[in-house]
């Protein structure tokens, strides 16, 4: 019997809706549509600046870079504008031009386009710049600073902030429906939790997106502050308040479920989600950064290959020396 | 494989974000209000974010401007510059304002006065 391999697939399952790459991610720019349009209703041009330069900054890079290497140039199936999108959406609205196209040539460049391109990509590209972006400019990321001309009629202060420097005490100024309608100091497109909630059911709805893992890291979000809320409520914010605030809900519906960097099994999903969770709620009560979105799901991007190793068994596979 | 349809449209929204970005960042630049909205101080006891506007609005405390700057001060004046607040001068920068802050807030019986209620590190 001769050893050649004459087909080699991966590991099942498969999801296929019929539908196109370019129409997939077509579809996630107007899931995000109501909440990239209240940021710019908020904050105005400058608003409206940063996700334009974003989207085609992020085009233009993975169109370079297509160019170097004598590809095919492939932003026509629009994954670079969805990119550029989720990152304008996690700027502040102050955020300069060449803050813009640096984390823009981060995502394309080095968080895609170096493993290989769209599909390859083991974390999620728009946080991998956002993380780097955090680190290198705390001050453009530090909402409180870089709002600080803006008075949009509501609490104006960057509610993780208060919750980190002050404690419960500080955030009982704001109510949870001004935070879930969006009034409140924060990223472009990360605040308005109604918005952000309707476009993850409309991607969900659409089959664009697997509800296992959004739901499942709001499970673990809530849990997680639940357990710390219980263990000292005068020191640790409610889950609710955890949910509504920072980048938690654009987390949850837009950044965590991309196909690349998550899981593709069941169990695997659930377990992805709720260990995102965690770790963010971690991040947040007890460790230095005010979110932990960027960070805890970098870090759980990094376990996926493990867990997707958590599969199903094969039908009729025989189990040697049972 | 991406169709030339699809090509071609992604270069024309490349285009047209690219012009829409452009303009929009060229055009309403970030600047400093006349009267700023709030200040982030920064010390190395961390950063202070003071409300200019609570403050000095007449729905808020309606301070008067000479109750905290007891000079016209003009764009190129500093408070921490030698005529004012510098390292030579006393009260020094630091210490002017925590008369101010604390002092009018324990006066007021309003506002922080803890040292952690203002400074974050």
């Amino acid at each position: 019997m001769s050893s050649q391999k004459k087909l080699v697939v991966a590991h099942a399952p498969y999801w296929h809706d019929g539908s196109k790459i370019s129409t997939k991610n077509y579809n996630i720019m107007i899931a995000a549509l109501p909440a990239v349009l209240m940021g710019i209703s908020q904050y105005g041009a400058p608003a409206l600046a940063v996700i334009s330069f974003s989207m085609a900054c992020a085009m233009i890079w993975e169109f370079i870079w297509s160019l170097i290497l004598k590809k095919s140039a492939p932003i026509g199936d629009g994954s670079a504008a969805v990119t550029g999108l989720l990152l304008g959406m996690l700027m502040p609205a102050t955020a300069p031009w060449w803050l813009v196209a640096l984390g823009t040539l981060i995502a394309i460049i080095v968080g895609k386009q170096i493993f290989g391109g769209i599909g390859f990509n083991p974390l999620n590209p728009p946080l991998l710049a956002l993380a780097t972006l955090v680190i290198s400019f705390q001050g453009i990321f530090d909402f409180n600073e870089s709002l600080r001309n803006y008075d949009l009629g509501f609490v104006m202060t960057y509610p993780l902030a208060d919750l980190k420097a002050f404690g419960p005490a500080a955030i009982q100024k704001f109510s949870l429906g001004d935070l879930f309608m969006g009034r409140q100091a924060g990223a472009i497109g990360s605040t308005f939790g109604l918005g952000l909630i309707v476009g993850g059911l409309y991607l969900m709805l659409r089959g664009y997106m697997r509800w296992e893992i959004s739901l499942s890291f709001l499970a673990g979000v809530f849990v997680t502050a639940l357990l710390f809320n219980l263990s000292d409520p005068t020191k640790y914010a409610s889950p609710a308040f955890h949910l509504l605030t920072g980048y938690t809900l654009i987390a949850a519906f837009f950044i965590l479920p991309e196909d690349s960097s998550s899981p593709a099994n069941f169990i695997p999903m659930l377990i992805f989600g709720a260990c995102a969770g965690l770790m963010t709620v971690l991040v947040r009560n007890i460790g230095a950064y005010v979110d932990g979105v960027p960070f805890s799901i970098l870090l759980i991007n990094l376990a996926n290959p493990l867990m997707d190793k958590i599969r199903p068994k094969a039908i009729g596979k025989v189990v040697e020396n049972a | 494989m991406t169709s030339k349809g699809e090509q071609g449209f992604a270069f024309a929204l490349a285009a047209v974000f690219l012009v829409v970005g452009v303009v929009c960042y060229a055009a309403f630049p970030q600047g400093t209000p006349e009267e700023p909205v709030r200040i982030m101080f920064k010390s190395t006891a961390g950063k202070i974010l003071f409300d200019h506007m609570m403050h000095t609005d007449d729905a808020g405390y309606g301070i008067a401007c000479d109750d905290c700057h007891h000079e016209e001060q003009d764009e190129s004046s500093s408070c921490s510059g030698e005529d004012c607040h510098g390292p030579e001068t006393d009260p020094k920068r630091g210490d002017a304002l925590h008369m101010n802050c604390k002092g009018c807030h324990e006066e007021g019986g309003a506002g922080p006065v803890e040292c952690a209620a203002c400074h974050i590190m």
